[in-house]
């Protein structure tokens, strides 16, 4: 018996090695590292000096860095995430999941976008953007609205929106499957029941299927509000930070500390506060959505 | 501490240099038309010998810049073809790599200890990290056999505590570009010699329509090279390199109000409003295009305006022009040899890979010059004549040169590049002035 | 794997139909097909584009079909873009991710749901960490241990990191599928004679196989699309985002060979979404609802 224990606890061993190794090695970590590395003052050459809190210090008072201006640029990118691109995919996915003729279809073309690489995403949109030659000043230009047409990427006030747009666009397909996978499950008999109390379609939305659903909105919320605070790519591709510092998120900030000023003790500091704002977001959004229930 | 010493060094090489540039177009002229076609190869040969014991390959490798579409691709081959056949005994290997991937791949390859053989560099600050890291090999013993060839001046940049780690391939400086076909058409045949002329064919040039300057916001040191112009040519150069190389604070009404000038030319919408979201490629595109009349970058640009048949005819390379006589006369550049070849200390065969660089050196200056990359760090040892007339203009410009201030973002360390840039950023964008400029400066770097 | 209904509008017309606003309906059918056309016009604009000179593409033809098909933008997207050779690194880069992934994954998950022992419900839990933590996170230590290693600039730079941040998510999604594998048929192996491991090779692995596809789509999608990581640890084996990113500063002005790069970047992921779509939506799907 004792034998067969130990051999069942080896087993367990085993099985459960490559993946905590993976887990721990390349995750927990590096996360523990990241943490003692913002103490320092150190470059990539190797100097390395104990300052304490001072990078946390700097990183909170200098204008210079601007943290909590990339840190308000990317919650209002979380909250443009959660209350208008939400609402578009769970539109989306409550007309398309209470059957509609070409559902299929219209469920394929809205997922395309979220199947291209961010990289390809940015570079369509950075010609799209052109202030000369992009389709989109063509465009306005066309339908005799000149004064429409602007240098989108390069004008501090609507930078931030022109690199929001295809950010929010990409994903709303995302979304919609996730809620439209929700919306297909409500169970039949719930509807039918609903449809027989002579409910319409926005008091069986509201009633039925959106209360049912709560679990996946919850998720949704999540992806949303985490994937706007680390959102990196498009805004790499597109303006890199710029025009001055109107459109830097708190990842720009880190990779600028890191690979452009050597700095990478106040580059850790910055993934530090990136974990502790993830975890601290996906607490209080589980803890709202409990508080409903 | 050991920045300061540094900063020293290099403000006596900047004051050097001056007299060493001078002198190049003159020394061009004084060799005679030496025998092109591997002109060292008997001097190498010798010095080389006792390193090839018979038959055995010494592997040296090395990592640049110059990519295929770089404009020093062809004078990076013919100087291999030429310095490897100079040495049957070495087996080199190079490699190209994109300028802003390579900044990340070397740091990365500097931090693990990795580096090949023979690197590319940038001189000042960027070299300075990897050899505060001790990381490069000494040249000194080497640079004995070429001292002749290469003026100390010339290694300044590349200098650190005495010794040095770096051989320059070409240097440049700023120079303003001009489409002369649309400055005759407002009727200027030259580029306006005074501030005030200079100014006025501006206000002419909107009058006409025509968009004065081009400048690729995107890429801050596209601004820099505008900026750094105005504050030098309004404070002197002095000021400006003692602030670079921090033997002086920010902390100056001169260079305040020297931004306010440049802000004014912003403000007075002489600068394509466009150029903000623009790449510097873009920008340069325009430019031959004949969008804009002027348009300020480095000299490295010479080859490619000259090579386009079209183009070529139509443009001109002067210096800008003096704003502020009492404090800045004309002579006073920015610019000065940045591009760099350096060896790592990790080699295996260090002593060797040494000469091989400063032979390489040499030739790629060599053919940089005759392609009209940039102007020699080395004194030409070949007739010059063929070269495009750009360059030759900006030879002369460098002829006459009183002081070169280098690229503040290539003087100064990463982290004060970086503020530097972000305040040159907000400076073109309007969003501070010349007195919040000097003031967050002084605050964040000294 | 939850079954999603197949809904057919007939199944309950008799209610929709007298429900529905007929204008309502036709005004959501102009919202869905305008919705549908933001979507498909950047993807059609970029495919033609590709095939322009600059000439056509700055003004001549902005929007239209080419007039002249060329197609010698791809020969240089191909040969000086060096497109194929990033594609082929992409491939060997998300092919090792998603085969570590799904071994990695099945076998914790196993030790997880079916075998028993203390704190396996905990150490759920601490894999599920891995869900909110952003991969930027570890990019300092691992880039520092990747150099000290001297193994940047290798497919394992990548496919290790990769890896392991998919698995979070696939274990989360392997649960869902393996709870429905009945436990009898460990059982019954087990009186068979068989052991643990061969249990889980020949019993458990063969069954998994819906969950083989969501999470290989997960595992793929987060590869092939990262840019960061790759930008960063492997400047020599570029994958697709990084080499379009290094292409596109080659021709600012030449449009037409960047859109061919990114046509070859984008359409083979299309064209296998287009013949599997409903396979890959009901992958998603399942894996949603598992989570």
């Amino acid at each position: 018996m004792k034998k067969k224990k130990l051999i069942n606890g080896i087993n367990v061993f085993l099985f459960l090695l490559p993946g905590l190794a993976l887990f721990i090695g390349i995750l927990i970590a590096p996360i523990v590292l990241s943490g003692y590395y913002s103490f320092f003052d150190m470059n990539a050459y190797g100097a390395k000096e104990y300052i304490g809190l001072a990078n946390y210090k700097e990183l909170f008072s200098s204008t210079a860095i601007g943290f909590f201006k990339a840190l308000k640029n990317s919650l209002l990118l979380a909250a443009l995430s959660v209350f208008v691109q939400l609402p578009v995919s769970l539109g989306i996915a409550l007309l398309l999941g209470k059957g509609i003729k070409g559902e299929r279809a219209f469920l394929s073309i809205y997922f395309m976008p979220v199947l291209i690489s961010t990289v390809v995403i940015g570079q369509l949109w950075l010609k799209i953007y052109n202030p000369s030659y992009g389709i989109l000043n063509v465009c306005l230009r066309g339908l005799g609205l000149d004064n429409l047409a602007k240098i989108w990427l390069g004008t501090k006030e609507t930078a931030l929106g022109a690199v929001f747009a295809p950010t929010l666009w990409q994903y709303v397909g995302y979304h919609m499957l996730l809620l439209y996978a929700g919306v297909k499950s409500v169970p039949l008999e719930l509807r039918e029941a609903a449809m027989l109390d002579g409910a319409t379609d926005g008091q069986i939305n509201r009633y039925i299927v959106i209360p049912y659903i709560k679990g996946i909105l919850k998720v949704s919320v999540i992806f949303a509000v985490t994937g706007s605070l680390k959102s990196f790519d498009l805004i790499y591709v597109l303006t890199n930070g710029g025009p001055l510092h109107a459109t830097e998120v708190p990842s720009t900030l880190m990779i600028n500390m890191l690979f452009l000023r050597n700095r990478y003790g106040m580059g850790s500091t910055i993934a530090v506060m990136l974990i502790l704002l993830c975890f601290a977001f996906a607490l209080v959004i589980s803890a709202i959505f409990k508080q409903e229930d | 501490m050991k920045k300061k010493i540094l900063a020293t060094l290099l403000a006596g090489a900047m004051v050097l240099s001056l007299a060493a540039c001078g002198s190049t177009p003159a020394a061009s002229t004084e060799t005679p038309a030496a025998s092109t076609e591997a002109p060292a190869a008997s001097t190498e040969t010798s010095v080389e010998a006792p390193a090839a014991d018979a038959g055995e390959k010494v592997d040296l490798e090395m990592w640049c810049i110059a990519t295929e579409s770089d404009s020093n691709r062809h004078s990076y081959e013919a100087a291999i073809a030429d310095v490897t056949a100079a040495h049957p005994e070495v087996n080199f290997t190079w490699e190209a790599i994109e300028n802003q991937a390579y900044k990340t791949k070397i740091k990365a390859a500097v931090a693990a200890d990795e580096m090949p053989d023979i690197f590319f560099t940038w001189s000042c600050a960027f070299l300075g990290d990897f050899v505060d890291a001790g990381r490069v090999y000494c040249l000194d013993d080497a640079y004995e056999t070429w001292k002749s060839e290469l003026p100390e001046s010339m290694m300044g940049n590349s200098t650190y505590g005495g010794k040095h780690y770096g051989v320059p391939l070409t240097m440049n400086i700023v120079g303003l570009f001009a489409n002369m076909e649309i400055l005759k058409s407002i009727g200027y045949d030259a580029v306006p010699g005074t501030y005030e002329e200079f100014i006025a064919c501006c206000d002419a040039l909107k009058a006409a329509g025509i968009i004065p300057f081009g400048c690729a916001g995107k890429e801050t040191w596209c601004v820099t090279e505008y900026l750094e112009s105005v504050i030098e040519k309004s404070c002197g150069a002095d000021t400006l390199n003692d602030i670079f190389l921090g033997k002086a604070t920010w902390n100056n009404d001169d260079v305040a109000s020297a931004v306010d000038t440049f802000q004014g030319l912003v403000n007075n919408g002489y600068f394509d409003p466009e150029g903000i979201a623009l790449s510097n490629d873009e920008v340069k595109a325009n430019f031959m295009a004949g969008k804009y009349a002027f348009y300020m970058n480095g000299t490295w640009n010479c080859a490619d305006f000259a090579g386009n048949a079209e183009f070529g005819p139509k443009v001109q390379v002067a210096e800008f022009p003096v704003i502020n006589a009492d404090k800045a006369t004309l002579g006073q550049l920015i610019g000065g040899p940045s591009d760099t070849l350096a060896v790592a200390a990790s080699s295996k065969n260090a002593e060797l890979a040494a000469t091989f660089t400063f032979e390489l050196g040499r030739e790629i200056c060599h053919y940089g010059y005759l392609d009209g990359c940039g102007l020699p760090a080395w004194t030409p040892y070949y007739e010059a004549a063929g070269i495009n007339p750009l360059t030759q203009a900006v030879a002369e410009i460098c002829a006459n040169a009183k002081a070169y201030v280098l690229f503040g973002d290539t003087a100064m360390n990463a982290d004060s590049a970086n503020t530097y840039l972000s305040y040159v950023d907000q400076v073109y964008g309007c969003a501070i002035d010349g007195a919040g400029f000097v003031a967050g400066l002084t605050n964040d770097i000294g | 794997m939850a079954k999603t209904r197949e809904l057919k509008p007939e199944d309950f017309s008799t209610y929709t139909v007298k429900k529905t606003n007929p204008a309502l309906r036709v005004l959501a059918y102009i919202g869905l097909v305008f919705w549908a056309l933001v979507n498909l016009f950047p993807i059609y604009w970029m495919f033609t584009f590709s095939l322009k000179n600059n000439e056509e593409i700055f003004g001549a033809n902005v929007a239209g079909l080419p007039q002249h098909w060329l197609w010698s933008n791809y020969t240089s997207a191909m040969k000086t873009g060096h497109m194929a050779t990033y594609f082929i690194n992409s491939i060997i880069i998300a092919v090792a991710t998603i085969l570590i992934t799904l071994l990695v994954s099945m076998m914790a998950t196993y030790a997880m749901t079916r075998l028993v022992w203390k704190g396996r419900k905990t150490m759920n839990k601490f894999f599920m960490l891995g869900l909110t933590i952003p991969i930027h996170a570890s990019i300092v230590p691992i880039y520092i241990q990747l150099s000290k290693m001297h193994m940047l600039n290798t497919y394992q730079a990548l496919i290790v990191p990769y890896s392991a941040f998919s698995l979070a998510m696939a274990i989360l999604i392997c649960t869902g599928f393996m709870d429905e594998i009945p436990k009898d048929i460990d059982e019954s192996a087990y009186i068979d004679g068989c052991g643990v491991w061969r249990t889980f090779f020949t019993m458990i692995v063969p069954l998994m196989k819906p969950a083989v596809a969501t999470i290989g789509i997960y595992t793929f999608l987060q590869c092939w699309n990262e840019l960061m990581f790759a930008n960063i640890f492997n400047t020599n084996l570029k994958t697709l985002p990084v080499g379009i990113q290094a292409l596109s500063g080659q021709y600012t002005t030449d449009w037409g060979p960047i859109g061919a790069a990114l046509v070859v970047a984008t359409f083979p992921t299309l064209l296998v979404y287009i013949f599997l779509s409903k396979r890959i939506q009901d992958s998603f799907i399942a894996g949603a609802v598992k989570g």
